[in-house]
């Protein structure tokens, strides 16, 4: 009887699901747990990546710019050479 | 390469109080570049017919190693790139950046923003889902409504009467090669007539800038800064909003209740509300798309009308202008969002 029964009830879900037309979405994103925290671990050691590339440039265009700021930055045309 | 390098280290950029939208060409730039890479990745899989189309993508998606996130990074990276080319253009717009001699260099620009619009919407055809397919509708046919050749600019888009699986090919011979090419030209050009007449100065500034700074390698390591911030920008927003994928287009079914465009397009779809279904015994829509491509030939030509701003004087008119543009767009996409 209790098969039955969920047999009857499947047939239902699947009759009012068919009627209302719902298909089902589609998974944009992976759906495991496992591999959503794999993700957004990812992104966090993407922008560690990316904040510390930044920090490496910034102060390296500080150090051109106090190098500019003592005019040493070009070469000087009438430098003798040493043979 | 030498000459390039010998090239780089000569150029100098004006340095002044507004310099910082500078960077959005640049951007711009780098993002057309990830929109490019972004799209060759998906372009391997996606299979352009109408039978096919949809299904290809739900396969990129739930099958491929990290397809979804390439079709996040691709959709997200178009957002981006429309929405900080309409940055550079109001900001050209207001910093009076047109001015003789750099007419072309707006005319590029403005021609950059069209095709990057027509990317975004052959783009999102591409999806062949229930909401694209209505966009497309509608987008192609308010082009023919245009007077005098909108039925031709409707039938050359659409490969037919309506929008079918031929309005998916063409599309797709769009996307993928015919905008491309365009856009590597006029981006060619458009970057040659900036190295060619340097960075312009606003008018305000041009007793007040300071000392010009080397292109290489300061301001090229600013870039750098910046584009590194918007690609963790973007992949940030990829990874959190991925696109969601609607049901398969039907041809025959009606178009899905309350559909908006994509945000780029909210603005003429607001104002196309505002005009009645007739006015003066004419059709409101033909009207409307009328004025409005009236108001695009106009903020098109705005270099030529400002003569003031030539001959290197004050025009406020034309600044009022453009804060008018720049209000309207803006208001008109909220209320379209919000609505």
């Amino acid at each position: 009887m209790p098969r039955v029964l969920l047999i009857v009830l499947f047939l239902l879900i699947e009759a009012t699901a068919l009627c209302s037309g719902a298909e089902p979405k589609v998974e944009v994103f992976p759906a495991a747990p496992y591999d959503r925290h794999i993700i957004y671990q990812a992104l966090i050691f993407f922008w560690i990546g990316i904040i510390g590339l930044i920090v490496i440039i910034a102060m390296k265009l500080r150090e051109i710019k106090r190098v500019q700021n003592m005019g040493i930055d070009e070469e000087e045309k009438n430098a003798p050479f040493l043979d | 390469m030498e000459a390039l390098g010998a090239l780089a280290r000569m150029k100098t950029v004006p340095s002044h109080r507004f310099d910082a939208w500078y960077f959005a060409g640049g951007l711009t730039l780098f993002l057309f570049v990830f929109q490019f890479i972004t799209g060759m990745a998906l372009a391997l899989y996606y299979v352009p017919h109408a039978e096919h189309a949809h299904k290809s993508i739900i396969d990129i998606v739930t099958k491929l190693n990290m397809g979804w996130l390439f079709r996040s990074l691709h959709h997200w990276g178009a957002q981006l790139a429309i929405l900080i080319l309409f940055v550079h253009v109001f900001s050209t717009l207001l910093l009076k950046a047109y001015r003789k001699p750099r007419e072309l260099v707006w005319f590029t620009g403005f021609v950059m923003l069209a095709i990057s619009i027509f990317f975004g919407l052959s783009g999102y055809f591409l999806l062949w889902d229930e909401r694209a397919f209505a966009a497309v509708r509608v987008a192609t046919g308010g082009a023919g409504n245009l007077p005098l050749a909108g039925w031709l600019i409707k039938g050359f888009l659409r490969g037919g009467l309506d929008v079918t699986g031929e309005t998916l090919t063409r599309f797709y011979a769009f996307h993928v090669a015919i905008l491309p090419l365009v856009t590597i030209a006029v981006t060619g050009l458009h970057v040659l007539l900036v190295q060619l007449h340097g960075m312009s100065v606003p008018l305000s500034q041009e007793e007040k800038q300071g000392r010009p700074e080397p292109f290489f390698p300061n301001l090229f390591y600013k870039d750098l800064i910046v584009w590194l911030v918007c690609l963790g920008v973007v992949v940030t927003l990829a990874v959190l909003f991925p696109p969601e994928i609607g049901r398969k287009a039907d041809p025959l079914a009606p178009a899905p209740e309350n559909i908006k465009p994509e945000w780029y397009f909210l603005f003429l779809f607001q104002t196309l509300k505002l005009f009645p279904g007739e006015m003066l015994g004419m059709n409101g829509e033909t009207i409307a798309i009328v004025l409005i491509s009236a108001a695009i030939l106009f903020f098109l030509l705005i270099p030529f009308f400002d003569r003031r701003s030539a001959m290197g004087q004050r025009s406020p008119l034309f600044t009022w202008i453009g804060v008018f543009y720049l209000v309207y767009f803006t208001v008109m996409t909220v209320i379209g969002f919000l609505t």
